[in-house]
C-alpha cells in the first residue's frame, strides 16, 4: 500500500511538471500534440491506476484474497500501474512523427496485468 | 509448488507473452534492411494525400482548408462544385459572347460566338465542356480538352475567367496587362487561350508530368490533382508502405528514414526551394525531358539541379535576347507575382540560403488559408530576431522609428507593394530597406515612403527622413521637374507603364493611406478610363471602397456599382463623365496640358506574363 501511495504521489507530482510547461511554453510541448496527449495521458492513467492499486488493496483486506495471491496481486498491480504511466510518458517524450515511441509497448503489458488482477481480487477465495 | 506457479501464471503470463511478441516483432521491423535502407526518390511514387490522412490528420485537415489543394480541382470530382454559377451567364467582349452553362450531367461548359450571329446557327469559336477548374482564392479559371494537334490529352485554358471576390465573369485580357484589343478579332478574344499541358501543369498540381511525346501529343499526367502533400514532402508511396505496419511506425522514433522531407527541418536554403519550384518562375535546364517527363525535382533537392530561376537578364537557349526584362524594375526585383523566389534569394535577409526563408513567415499547417502566414507571426518579431530595434532609431519603441513604428509593421516599408499579380498589387519579398533619395528623379520602381504618402513627393520624402531620425543620404540625381506639381503617385497614375499605373491605383485605395478618401478617389477616377483592363478594374473596385468609406452619396456609389471596366469604351466615358461632375475636378483639370504631357510619356508596353 505504501508503494501505491508513492506510485500516485510520483503521477500526481508529473502533473506539476506538465502545467509548469504550459505555462513556460515550453517548445517541445506546446508544439508538439503528439507529446502533449501521450504525456497527458500518462499523467492520468498513472494517477488514476494507482488508485486502482489502493482499492485494489483495500478490497483485498475486506475479500481476505489468500496470502499467496495477495502478495502477487499486489506486485503485478503496482507493476501494471507504472508501466502504463511510464509507457505513456515514454512514448510521448521521444516518438516519430505520427506515432507513440517504442515505450509505449510496455503499457498494453501493464494493462494486461491489472486487468488480471482485478479479475484475481474478484475470484479468487 | 503448483498452487504457487498458477497466480504468477494468471498475473504475469498474458504480460510476459505480450513482451515476447512485442519484442519479437520489433527484432523483424528493425532487422528488415529494405525497410530502413535509403528509398530510391528518383523513382518514387505518389501516394495520395487520403493516404496521409490516416496518419496525420491535423496536417491534412491545414492542408483540406488551402488554396492549395483546391488549385485544380477536376470538374468530374465527386462533389465539386465551381466557383462560378455556370447558370446559363452571359459574358460579352471584343465582339463575341461567351455563353456558360452546364452540360446534361452537370458538368460547366463554355460556348462562345459572335456577338453578331445566332447562337443556334452560329459558328462558335469554342463549344467545350470545362475538364479542370483552376484556383479558387482570387480568381477561378477554367481548363477544356480542345485537340489542336496535340492529341486528345491536349488542354486548354479558356480565355474566361470567374472572379471570385467581384463574383463575376471576367475575359482573360482584362487580368494580364495589355491593352484591350480589336472588338470582333478572333485573335485578341483567344489572346490568352493558353495550353496547360506545357504551362499550368508544372506549378498547379502534384507531380506534373506534361507527357510530350515524340509525336507531338500530350500524355499529360499528374500525381494529383491540386498542390497536396507530396508536392512539398516528395511522393509518398514508399513512406506509406514502409509505415504501414504498427510495429515499423513505433519504431520511427529512432529517426528520419528519408522517404519523405519536412521541409522544416530542412537548411533554409533547400526549405526555400521547395516553394520557390512554383513560387518564382523558372527556366528548365533540360526543357525537352521536362516537357516528356517532368522536372524530377525532389524537395529536400536544390532547385537549380533542374532549373535557374528567371531574372532579368536572363536569356533562353541560344537566344542572346534577354525576353523576361518587362518583368522586372531596372534594380532587378520583380514586378509581377509568382516571382518571390528569385525576390527572396535577392534579399539580404535570405543570406545566400542560410538566413530568412519562407517558414519564417509562411505555415503551410497554420490556421488561415489566405496568406499562409503561420500562427505565431508577427512581422516585427520576424525582424527583430535578427535586427536590434533599439539600434533601429528604436523600431518598436513608442514614437520611434519617426512615429512609423506605431502606425506600421516592417512589412509596410521593407516590403513595398512593388508586384503586380492577380488584378493586385502585391507586396515584394524583395527584402530591403527604402531610400527615396536613391530614386529621386527615377521614373520606375515605386518607392515605399510615397507609395503609402500618395499626396507626395520622392523630394519630400528625402527631406523628411532626417526629421525621423532615419538616416538619410543626398539624392543621386536631380529630381524628376514634373513633381513640383504632381505627386510621385500622380505621375505614376497618368504617365507610367501599366504596371506602375496598375501599383498606382493600388497605392490610392490602400485603407491606410494617410490623405483624405475623397480626394484620393477623385484621382483615381481617371484610372477608370485607362487604355488597360487591368487598371481599370483595378481603379473600379478601389473607387467602390474610397467611396464606401468617405460616405458619398447614391448617386456616386450607384454610378459606381453601375459602372463596367469591360464595357465598351463609349459607356465607360459616360460613366466617367458622371462621376467627374459628381467629385468635382480632376487633378489636372487646371492644367491640362500637363495630362498631356504625362500621358504622351506615357509607356504603353504589354507586359507578358509568363505562364
Amino acid at each position: 500500500m505504501r508503494a501505491s501511495v508513492g506510485l500516485l504521489a510520483l503521477f500526481l507530482g508529473s502533473g506539476l511538471w506538465l502545467e509548469a510547461m504550459i505555462g513556460l511554453r515550453a517548445g517541445g510541448w506546446v508544439d508538439d500534440p503528439l507529446r502533449r496527449e501521450f504525456l497527458r495521458l500518462g499523467h492520468a492513467h498513472g494517477g488514476l491506476l494507482a488508485l486502482v492499486n489502493l482499492a485494489l488493496a483495500w478490497a483485498m483486506t475486506k475479500l481476505q484474497t489468500p496470502d499467496g495471491w495477495a502478495r502477487r496481486i499486489r506486485v503485478a498491480a503496482w507493476l501494471g500501474a507504472l508501466a502504463v504511466g511510464v509507457g505513456f510518458f515514454g512514448g510521448g517524450l521521444w516518438h516519430g512523427a505520427a506515432d507513440p515511441g517504442p515505450l509505449v509497448l510496455i503499457v498494453p503489458a501493464g494493462a494486461m496485468m491489472l486487468v488480471a488482477s482485478c479479475v484475481a481480487v474478484a475470484m479468487v477465495r | 509448488m503448483a498452487g504457487a506457479r498458477w497466480p504468477t501464471l494468471v498475473l504475469f503470463g498474458p504480460a510476459v507473452a505480450w513482451l515476447a511478441l512485442a519484442t519479437a516483432g520489433s527484432a523483424a521491423a528493425l532487422l528488415d534492411g529494405d525497410d530502413w535502407g535509403p528509398p530510391a526518390r528518383r523513382d518514387a511514387t505518389v501516394a495520395g494525400a487520403d493516404a496521409c490522412r490516416r496518419c496525420h490528420l491535423p496536417q491534412w485537415r491545414s492542408w483540406h482548408d488551402s488554396y492549395h489543394r483546391t488549385m485544380t480541382q477536376p470538374t468530374a470530382a465527386p462533389g465539386f462544385e465551381p466557383a462560378a454559377p455556370f447558370a446559363g451567364e452571359r459574358l460579352a467582349a471584343l465582339g463575341f459572347v461567351a455563353t456558360l452553362s452546364r452540360d446534361g450531367d452537370g458538368r460547366p461548359h463554355v460556348r462562345v460566338v459572335p456577338e453578331a450571329g445566332d447562337d443556334a446557327g452560329g459558328t462558335p469559336l469554342l463549344d467545350a465542356r470545362v475538364e479542370l477548374a483552376v484556383g479558387s482564392h482570387r480568381v477561378q479559371q477554367y481548363v477544356a480538352r480542345l485537340d489542336r494537334g496535340g492529341g486528345e490529352g491536349e488542354l486548354w485554358r479558356l480565355p474566361l475567367a470567374w472572379h471570385i471576390g467581384e463574383a463575376r465573369w471576367i475575359h482573360l485580357n482584362t487580368a494580364f496587362l495589355a491593352p484591350d484589343g480589336e472588338p470582333g478579332s478572333e485573335a485578341d478574344f483567344m489572346r490568352h487561350l493558353s495550353r496547360y499541358n506545357d504551362n499550368c501543369l508544372f506549378c498547379h498540381n502534384t507531380e506534373p508530368n506534361p507527357g510530350l511525346a515524340a509525336d507531338g501529343r500530350w500524355h499529360s499526367a499528374v500525381g494529383q490533382w491540386g498542390i497536396a502533400c507530396e508536392a512539398c514532402h516528395g511522393p509518398a508511396a514508399a513512406h506509406v508502405q514502409r509505415h504501414d505496419a504498427p510495429l515499423r511506425r513505433v519504431w520511427s522514433a529512432l529517426g528520419d528514414d528519408g522517404t519523405v522531407v519536412d521541409p522544416q527541418a530542412l537548411a533554409p536554403g533547400l526549405a526555400t526551394d521547395v516553394c520557390g519550384r512554383c513560387h518564382g518562375q523558372r527556366i528548365g535546364h533540360d526543357i525537352a525531358t521536362i516537357l516528356a517527363h517532368g522536372d524530377g525535382f525532389r524537395p529536400g533537392e536544390p532547385l537549380a539541379n533542374v532549373s535557374r530561376p528567371i531574372l532579368r537578364d536572363a536569356t533562353v537557349g541560344d537566344d542572346p535576347q534577354p525576353h523576361f526584362r518587362g518583368r522586372f524594375w531596372p534594380d532587378g526585383s520583380a514586378r509581377l507575382s509568382a516571382h518571390e523566389y528569385q525576390a527572396l534569394l535577392a534579399s539580404p535577409c535570405h543570406q545566400d540560403g542560410a538566413g530568412l526563408q519562407c517558414g519564417d513567415c509562411h505555415a503551410m499547417h497554420g490556421p488561415t488559408p489566405a496568406m499562409q502566414l503561420r500562427s505565431d507571426w508577427d512581422p516585427t518579431r520576424s525582424c527583430t530576431r535578427c535586427h536590434d530595434a533599439l539600434a533601429l532609431s528604436g523600431a518598436t519603441a513608442p514614437a520611434g522609428h519617426g512615429g512609423h513604428g506605431d502606425a506600421l509593421d516592417c512589412v509596410a516599408c521593407h516590403m513595398p507593394r512593388t508586384s503586380y499579380g492577380l488584378l493586385q498589387g502585391m507586396i515584394s519579398h524583395r527584402i530591403g530597406s527604402p531610400d527615396p533619395a536613391a530614386a529621386v528623379g527615377l521614373h520606375d520602381r515605386p518607392d515605399a515612403c510615397t507609395q503609402c504618402h500618395v499626396d507626395r513627393s520622392r523630394s519630400w520624402a528625402v527631406a523628411s527622413l532626417p526629421a525621423l531620425g532615419l538616416p538619410a543620404h543626398a539624392p543621386a540625381r536631380a529630381e524628376d521637374p514634373r513633381e513640383r506639381w504632381g505627386s510621385r503617385i500622380l505621375l505614376d497614375l497618368h504617365g507610367g507603364d501599366p504596371i506602375q499605373r496598375a501599383l498606382a491605383v493600388d497605392a490610392l485605395a490602400r485603407p491606410d493611406a494617410p490623405v483624405d478618401p475623397r480626394v484620393r478617389l477623385s484621382w483615381l477616377l481617371d484610372a477608370l478610363v485607362d487604355d488597360y483592363a487591368a487598371v481599370r478594374f483595378m481603379a473600379w473596385v478601389g473607387a467602390r471602397a474610397l467611396a464606401a468609406e468617405s460616405g458619398l452619396d447614391a448617386a456616386v456609389t450607384d454610378a459606381l456599382a453601375g459602372f463596367d471596366p469591360e464595357a465598351a469604351v463609349q459607356t465607360r466615358l459616360a460613366t466617367w463623365q458622371q462621376l467627374r461632375r459628381a467629385l468635382g475636378p480632376g487633378p489636372f483639370d487646371d492644367a491640362p496640358e500637363r495630362a498631356l504631357e504625362l500621358e504622351a510619356s506615357r509607356d504603353a508596353v504589354a507586359i507578358w506574363i509568363g505562364e
